[in-house]
């Protein structure tokens, strides 16, 4: 009975394995001394998954128990990089589609050649679907023979790819610190490696719940993961784990405990997870809610609102008709504030394909909120007007439904200028946030802007309790405008880290060209043409953005492809150039790895380096192993290296020269004599 | 205005609430809930014994390595004469696999020899989740004062493989002998192994 409970019609047909298993060496005849890859090939049917090695909140570790001929020795299973997937609320890594993992076999040099090697072993592994598991055992058998191995007979056309899904070392230690909830940890990673998707995936259990979310944060090369601690779990010497860092590229990496510095710039997240995705712009909505409700008291919105009541009030009877204005202007207001956040996306698109880097980074942006929070605070300051508030109020007098909405719509338009902080913020959102969330937050602002009418629409007895519209606002309108000027303060100050004080002089300039204008628009206001004065200001502050020195901040980013010249190593290449009796320099290095790239820019990138290897004529070649090549990984294997940094020097007609991994400039150079 | 975007930024990114997890050495979570007869179980009601609470799902392979074997039901008598209460809490969702009515309940204590005081229904997964039991089994033991001693898995072999019951170290027997000795628990947490509580999506 007790067997019987779970009988589901999802279970695999008897005979059948959730998980299809098979045992495959790379090659069957093998050299003794020597060791060969055994690929545990694992195809688990539609719908199901097996576990990586930490199988997170639950699940299971895949046990391999090995019956091997004596003086033959298994090595740990190599895992690829799972996947994750999250089943109410608990954190699987797992692998949905055909994985392959991988177990080295060492092969005992004693042994004579044509000594048959039997290999058998019993699998046992963990198959789920969503709903239930199956624990599944497999007896797996394969024969080798010792004898003379040549590459041809072995397949490694099929054993290449299952080489690059496995995650490579690091290199650099990782530190972690546990600061009350939170668990923080430091990773060196090159400041300018684009990370799209990283994640987290721990082999130490208890530090951390799976499930939490990661927060990733960047401050030039570390890359710092934020997520919460596990209370029981303290005391850890060590934490390990796979960094993924790219489709297709991840790290492991070992941390120990140290300081982790403070956050840097947030690396944004491609898309989170569809259910915490949603939730997390929870509360992203609802503050812009909030400043959409705040938007209704600002002086320039107020009157349309407050015109709006009392129209609402007079003609109190048919609520109908009032309920179905409130909507229609809810509408507008809605509309146009998701219409605002498109353009101002689409502007960034083209920004962005003009080659704009739309981040806090670049002091072009942030001349731009300069800018724009100047010309806010002055207005809030009372320099100048803004002309819409007029126009709203024409339009607000106007009857019917259509009316309505496009007084909605005009309360969310004048409202734009004149908002305050929390446009402020919106608009910075905008600029940096993935879109969707950006249109979230604009619409949410509009939401906010309409709630106070939505409310008047559907409790009538609120209209008559509006306050009145009065000096009061004004004084608040004043108020405002302190923070704005504080925020401009702090723009300046950014600018100034960013460009310098060259940089920062012109950016003042161009605020306080600006401001001289719309006081001048703000004289002749009444008068026709008031405008005019700001078009010089414009076209001012559009050259000052041209002579923006952008290159300091770019300095991180000090191209790498320097006065040395290089070529992509192969094997071929190599043997080739030697041939040629030219020396050869190799050197391997990856996108993550922060040794790497610091040697790069201190030491092969400098002048004298360049100089002294044309002069003698140096072939320079470059192993990329950033996503893991495995005739690269093979390679740094022949020269004893699990991974990168690996610097050779070939003088002609010599071995193999292996440099320290910490290169100088002089090491370098003094090689070649 | 760089810190307001940076904090803005890590606030679209954090997700719902933080599950409180319940800490070993710390009061347990009391909760509230019905047993397979209908009656209303509460842990507080059991405030001077020593209490184990046990995640479980009749369909779940691991779950079934330790009925199949015996292992729980001897366990459960093993408690049970050291005046131990038992809970058994199936977080199940109506639906999902090991869901159980109070009546199916009934009939699979009767039929697998089963020993525990109570067995309790959670099927909306509350109390699960106030314990953040993720696998089944998942053990919890409180002691006399109501303070969690130790949460974690049945056993140290994570397996679905019976054969490893007998070489394995029963956390919760041990547990359960260190307390009655008036010792403290010598391994008071441990990484809970088997299926996901199948608990209702939310």
């Amino acid at each position: 009975m007790l067997l019987g409970t779970a009988a589901h019609c999802q279970l695999p047909e008897p005979g059948k394995r959730a998980i299809a298993v098979s045992l495959i060496p790379e090659m069957s005849v093998v050299a003794p001394g020597e060791t060969v890859a055994l690929a545990l090939m694992m195809r688990p049917a539609p719908g199901w998954h097996g576990y990586w090695k930490n199988p997170g909140d639950s699940g299971m570790e895949t046990q391999i128990a090995w019956d091997l001929p004596a003086g033959l020795a298994a090595g740990p299973i190599r895992y690829p990089l799972p996947g994750r997937l999250i089943v109410a609320g608990l954190m699987n890594y797992v692998y949905e589609r055909d994985y392959a993992l991988l177990v080295d076999v060492k092969v005992p040099a004693t042994l004579p050649a044509g000594t048959k090697l039997p290999i058998r072993a019993r699998v046992d592994y963990l198959a789920c679907t969503k709903e239930l598991c199956v624990p599944e055992t497999a007896n797996v058998a394969v024969d080798l023979e010792t004898g003379a191995a040549t590459v041809a007979q072995t397949k490694r056309a099929m054993f290449d790819p299952f080489r690059q899904a496995l995650p490579q070392p690091l290199g650099s230690e990782a530190r972690f610190e546990r600061i009350g909830s939170r668990f923080r940890m430091a990773i060196p990673v090159p400041a300018d490696l684009t990370l799209r998707e990283p994640y987290f995936y721990p082999l130490t259990d208890g530090v951390v719940p799976y499930a939490a979310p990661q927060i990733f944060s960047r401050a030039g090369d570390t890359l710092i993961v934020e997520t919460e601690a596990l209370s029981n779990g303290s005391g850890f010497g060590v934490v390990d784990g796979v960094l993924k860092l790219n489709e297709g590229t991840s790290v492991t990496l070992r941390a120990t405990p140290g300081t982790v510095p403070a956050g840097g710039k947030p690396v944004k997240l491609a898309i989170q997870h569809s259910a915490s995705g949603a939730s997390a712009m929870l509360p992203a909505l609802l503050g812009a809610v909030l400043g959409g409700l705040l938007l209704n008291i600002m002086p320039c919105v107020f009157p349309i609102l407050s015109l709006k009541a009392l129209s609402l009030a007079k003609a109190s009877g048919d609520e109908s008709a009032a309920k179905k204005e409130a909507i229609a202007y809810t509408a507008g207001a809605v509309l146009i504030c998701l219409a605002l956040g498109a353009a101002l996306l689409a502007l960034r698109a083209g920004g962005t394909a003009a080659g704009w880097a739309f981040q806090l980074q670049d002091p072009r942006i942030i001349l731009l909120l300069l800018l724009l929070i100047t010309a806010v605070a002055l207005n809030l300051a009372g320099l100048f007007e803004l002309p819409a508030v007029t126009l709203g109020g024409r339009l607000a007098e106007r009857r019917g439904l259509a009316g309505a909405f496009w007084t909605g719509a005009l309360a969310a338009f004048v409202a734009t200028p004149c908002t305050g902080p929390f446009m402020g913020a919106a608009l910075g959102a905008a600029l940096v946030l993935p879109a969707p969330a950006a249109l979230a937050i604009f619409a949410g602002l509009g939401l906010g802007l309409a709630l106070p009418f939505l409310l008047l629409g559907f409790v009538p007895a609120l209209r008559r309790r509006l306050p009145k519209a009065g000096a009061w606002m004004e004084q608040f309108r004043r108020l405002i405008s302190v923070p704005m000027f504080l925020t401009a303060l702090a723009l300046a100050w950014i600018l100034g880290r960013q460009a310098g004080v060259d940089g920062m002089a012109l950016g003042l300039t161009a605020a306080m060209v600006l401001g001289l204008a719309l006081w001048w628009v703000g004289r002749s206001q009444g008068r026709g043409a008031a405008w005019v004065p700001l078009a010089p200001a414009v076209l001012i502050a559009l050259e000052v953005m041209l002579l923006l020195p952008v290159a300091a901040a770019g300095s991180a980013q000090a191209p790498l492809q320097g006065a040395l010249k290089t070529e992509p190593f192969s094997e071929g290449r190599l043997a080739a150039l030697q041939q040629e009796g030219r020396p050869v320099f190799a050197y391997f290095t990856a996108d993550w790895c922060v040794t790497c790239k610091v040697n790069e820019r201190g030491a092969l990138q400098r002048q004298q380096v360049a100089k002294a290897f044309a002069a003698r004529q140096v072939a320079v070649l470059v192993g990329d192993w950033t996503r893991g090549d495995p005739a690269i990984g093979r390679f740094l294997e022949k020269h004893g290296r699990s991974g990168v940094p690996l610097y050779l020097y070939y003088a002609p007609g010599k071995p193999a020269e292996i440099l320290p991994q910490v290169l100088t400039p002089s090491r370098l150079v003094s090689m070649l004599s | 205005m760089k810190q307001m975007l940076n904090a803005f930024a890590a606030l679209a990114i954090i997700a719902a609430p933080a599950s409180a997890t319940p800490v070993v050495g710390k009061p347990a979570p009391d909760f509230k809930l019905t047993d397979a007869n209908g009656r209303i179980v509460t842990l507080s009601g059991f405030r001077g014994k020593t209490v184990v609470l046990e995640w479980t799902n009749p369909g779940c392979p691991f779950v079934r390595k330790h009925y199949g074997s015996g292992n729980m039901q001897r366990t459960q008598a093993a408690a049970a004469k050291d005046g131990v209460v038992w809970l058994t809490i199936n977080s199940g969702a109506p639906g999902k696999q090991g869901y159980m009515s109070g009546p199916e309940a009934k009939a699979f204590v009767a039929q697998s020899g089963a020993r525990p005081t109570a067995y309790l229904l959670d099927p909306r997964g509350n109390v699960g989740k106030s314990y953040d039991a993720k696998t089944t089994p998942h053990m919890f033991v409180v002691n006399k004062a109501g303070t969690l001693v130790y949460a974690g898995g049945i056993d140290d072999k994570p397996t679905a493989n019976p054969a490893d019951i007998k070489s394995a170290r029963n956390h919760v027997l041990a547990a359960l002998t260190e307390l009655k000795a008036g010792k403290a628990v010598s391994v008071p947490t441990s990484r809970p192994y088997g299926c996901a509580v199948k608990y209702a999506e939310s």
